[in-house]
């Protein structure tokens, strides 16, 4: 899988747009998930996600092939999702024109942005609780707590995401538990 | 050790950090202590609960959506990443430009008086009245001939090239020469033959 990335960001990286879609394919659940878990709602989440592959793409010179591919992207999204934390939500409105500004408001947005009719029936209300439970986690927490058990990274690939020694990134984790635990026994 | 530490240990053995000694320890504590045997439980509990909602998709249209945004590939960016791609021939582009000026400065700079450049100056005959090198007949030359601003008469032998810059070459029936005669009139013939130069001192294995 490693080899098909470099491959593929090689290629990418030479101006071969087959090349950046397959990647976009690869990450684009994964990422969408990363900031949907984090950030609380799909549109934002969709949006974060976007801008995501944008940045990878206008950036991909810079890309350094020490890192996994893998490492680089996730830190990007998760940067763009504290940026998106940070900003108040008042300045956010459904009329405002979408980033790239290519005449799309959110209106345009929310019919596609609707979960699958498959989604809807079988996770739902899972989703909500965890989403519930996720969402009372301190940031610093919640971030790291997904890509640890939700998107399945090992703890030395979390440390070079968030560019936080691998103790720090333990001592997090133990108190995430701690707190969901704390929030989900109550169910 | 007391329930505190065995929660610490609980964690370090939820990371994967813990050898079998500690995870052992660890069990014979937990079939004692019931609190600690539901710490992990709960613990356990909640880390299965947030693995098991992570099936989400993103709208399907969403790769054509994000393609659709990317720059435009404008000429600049075009020529721009060719040059960042292609090292290698950027630096030859930049070198050919300044050996073409360098050149192109050589043919303006000089002058108007007979040049000759040989190896046997003593054996040529030259007439400057009519601005002319003349290789004898019977005498014969190692090497290549080069003269500037005036024309070359061969009656003789030469065991090279003869060239004449801004000047014709003359070969006389009785003449015999190893290499080529070349008359260079023109910018354009001068910078051909010093590209020539370059690549024969390059190249010296080809003929």
């Amino acid at each position: 899988m490693e080899l098909v990335e470099k491959r593929l960001t090689q290629r990418a990286k030479n101006g071969d747009r087959e090349a950046f879609a397959e990647l976009i394919e690869i990450y684009k659940d994964k990422i969408f998930q990363l900031a949907y878990r984090i950030v609380g709602n799909r549109q934002d989440a969709e949006d974060i996600a976007q801008e995501t592959f944008l940045r990878v793409y206008a950036n991909l010179h810079t890309y350094d092939e020490s890192y996994k591919f893998s490492t680089w992207i996730y830190r990007i999204a998760t940067n763009l999702c504290i940026d998106r934390g940070r900003k108040k939500r008042s300045d956010f409105s459904l009329d405002e024109e979408t980033e790239a500004g290519q005449g799309m408001d959110w209106y345009s947005r929310l019919s596609s942005s609707e979960r699958t009719p498959e989604d809807k029936v079988v996770t739902q209300e899972l989703q909500e609780t965890v989403q519930d439970a996720l969402s009372h986690l301190q940031p610093k927490y919640r971030s790291i707590m997904i890509l640890r058990y939700i998107e399945d990274l090992s703890l030395q690939e979390i440390s070079d995401i968030v560019k936080l020694p691998v103790t720090t990134i333990k001592t997090r984790i133990h108190r995430g538990r701690e707190a969901l635990r704390s929030k989900l026994r109550l169910m | 050790m007391e329930c505190r530490d065995m929660i610490i240990l609980i964690h370090e053995y939820l990371d994967g950090d813990t050898d079998e000694l500690t995870n052992q320890h660890l069990q014979t504590h937990m079939k004692t202590c019931v609190s600690c045997r539901q710490h992990m439980h709960e613990l356990q509990r909640a880390i299965a609960f947030v693995q098991s909602a992570s099936h989400i998709h993103v709208s399907p249209d969403f790769t054509a959506r994000v393609l659709a945004q990317l720059p435009v590939e404008t000429k600049k960016n075009l020529f721009s990443g060719w040059l960042r791609r292609h090292p290698f021939l950027t630096a030859a582009a930049v070198f050919l430009c300044l050996m073409t000026g360098s050149l192109c400065a050589n043919w303006f700079d000089r002058d108007n008086i007979l040049q000759v450049s040989s190896a046997h100056m003593d054996k040529l005959k030259i007439d400057r009245e009519r601005n002319v090198v003349v290789v004898p007949a019977g005498t014969s030359i190692d090497g290549d001939l080069v003269v500037r601003n005036g024309d070359v008469e061969v009656q003789g032998q030469v065991k090279g090239n003869v060239v004449a810059i801004e000047g014709k070459v003359f070969v006389a029936s009785t003449a015999q020469v190893a290499g080529n005669t070349e008359s260079i009139e023109a910018i354009v013939d001068w910078i051909w033959y010093e590209v020539k130069n370059i690549g024969n001192d390059l190249l010296p294995v080809l003929p």
